[in-house]
């Protein structure tokens, strides 16, 4: 390879995206080239700088609120057509035309479509979420760790010293969750928090990755659990499990895989050697 | 000024066209209506990532303001062809629908929005030498960074705030910018360069 080329090649080379051979041969070059490791040197702290120090815009709460809201009002539009297609008429048509104006009708179609809404919420959700404990385990997990984004409730205790976080959840937990700072890996520990999952309180860690944050839940393993590890991918969420001989390793995060199977050998690593 | 206007166009030509994909999405739309859309499931899967679509909307339009119009409108859509995604990536789903919508709105401002950004004073001496120690030495770095990223073509500030902000894959990223997966590498290159030079020299210059 010549410089030209390992020029070319230099930002996919950074961000891990190159295929392994093309990988391969520029380390090599840049092995025999010291202008090209020194601007590849300089390129890579150009791009850390810009990926720290770059703001994010996160979403004013009324925003939320006034998306939530046009939401509804979408939805009160939408099914009203719907039901009063598809359901009998309430009346015989002769009597119908007795309803006097529009308006109530509306209001009854609205009242239906928000039962009806209510009837497959609470009936066929919680079906649909059965289908297997590590399925069930997973949306818990999901709406734990969308919930900790959304309130502002990320941390009860934010602290970026392990020192600091690991003997309040001590004190708040029947068990002793290992904790650790991964900055120096990339992964700044943010703090710690108590969750409810999987009917028991359990740690929740809270570690952040270019801007976006990543829950780690933990909790003792029961001696009959399956230490398999295992990943899941749902609505561009990752889930990445393991478990130690003590305890049960939940991540999740919007991080990609790569990402996150990173964390969890950096998290594995260090806590294996306490 | 002809440098970016020429980078302007060439961009056009390479990104399809927004309006090609705003038809397929109301299409979509009136297939789906037979489908019910469960609301909680909706908002279950796509409001975790409203500070994702704020911040991309947020650096496109470079107005808070916009963006905000440009995020409610992107979830309605988003809401009204929900039945019809059936992906795993969420998140890049949005962001895809947000980027277009931006889109739409920058091509309507886009004789206010080019004579706005170029400035001749600022981009006159781009030749001075400025190492990244020195730009992340700044206290207040993360202002310059703002300052130079809004003077960029919304294709670089886009691609910039999937890769740096959101962490996306080329592959997500070539799907969002709507843009071959071979692309994505050399304009990320020509974007950190782009990114560089504003920067070199928003700091060559206060330091003369």
């Amino acid at each position: 390879m010549n410089c030209e080329e390992a020029k070319k090649l230099m930002d996919g080379y950074l961000d891990g995206e190159l295929d392994p051979i093309a990988n391969q041969k520029i380390e090599e070059h840049l092995r025999e080239c010291r202008n090209c490791d020194q601007a590849y040197k300089a390129h890579g702290s150009l791009i850390r700088a810009i990926g720290n120090g770059t703001p994010y815009y996160k979403a004013p709460a009324k925003l939320r609120e006034r998306i939530q809201s046009s939401l509804r009002e979408e939805i009160a539009k939408e099914p009203v057509r719907n039901v009063v297609e598809d359901f009998p008429p309430l009346f015989p048509t002769g009597q119908r035309r007795t309803v006097p104006s529009a308006i109530p009708w509306n209001w009854l179609a609205l009242a239906a479509a928000i039962i009806f809404a209510a009837i497959i919420t609470f009936n066929l959700m919680p079906r649909l979420q059965r289908p297997g404990s590590d399925q069930f385990l997973a949306t818990q997990l999901i709406a734990s760790h969308a919930r900790s984004l959304m309130a502002n409730h990320l941390t009860d205790v934010a602290s970026s010293d392990q020192h600091t976080v690991k003997p309040w959840l001590d004190t708040k937990l029947d068990f002793a969750p290992p904790v650790v700072d991964l900055s120096s890996e990339g992964f700044p520990l943010i703090g710690g928090r108590l969750d409810y999952l999987d009917n028991r309180p359990v740690a929740a860690l809270v570690y952040e990755r270019r801007k976006h944050f990543i829950n780690l839940f933990v909790w003792p393993a029961a001696s009959d659990a399956s230490k398999a590890p295992k990943t899941i991918t749902r609505q561009g969420y990752q889930l990445l499990h393991w478990a130690d001989s003590d305890f049960n390793y939940w991540a999740v995060s919007d991080v990609n895989v790569n990402d996150l199977q990173t964390f969890k050998q950096q998290f594995a690593t260090r806590t294996s050697h306490h | 000024m002809a440098l970016l206007l020429n980078e302007e166009h060439a961009h056009e030509t390479e990104d399809s066209d927004p309006k090609i994909v705003k038809f397929t999405v109301v299409k979509k739309r009136e297939e789906d209506h037979a489908q019910q859309v469960e609301p909680t499931s909706f908002e279950g899967a796509m409001l975790p990532h409203l500070d994702a679509a704020h911040n991309l909307a947020r650096w496109l339009l470079r107005n808070e303001q916009d963006a905000q119009d440009v995020v409610q409108e992107a979830y309605l859509r988003a809401f009204k062809s929900f039945a019809g995604f059936h992906g795993s990536n969420g998140r890049a789903w949005l962001l895809t629908i947000v980027r277009n919508t931006s889109y739409t709105l920058l091509k309507k401002n886009r004789a206010v929005d080019l004579t706005t950004t170029f400035d001749e004073e600022i981009h006159g001496s781009g030749d001075v030498a400025v190492s990244p120690a020195t730009i992340l030495e700044r206290s207040d770095n993360a202002e310059l960074i703002k300052e130079a990223m809004d003077e960029l073509p919304a294709e670089f500030r886009e691609i910039l705030t999937l890769r740096h902000q959101e962490g996306l894959s080329y592959k997500e990223i070539a799907d969002i910018a709507q843009i071959p997966p071979g692309t994505v590498m050399s304009r990320l290159a020509r974007a950190r360069g782009k990114l560089k030079e504003c920067l070199a020299t928003r700091v060559g210059k206060e330091n003369r």
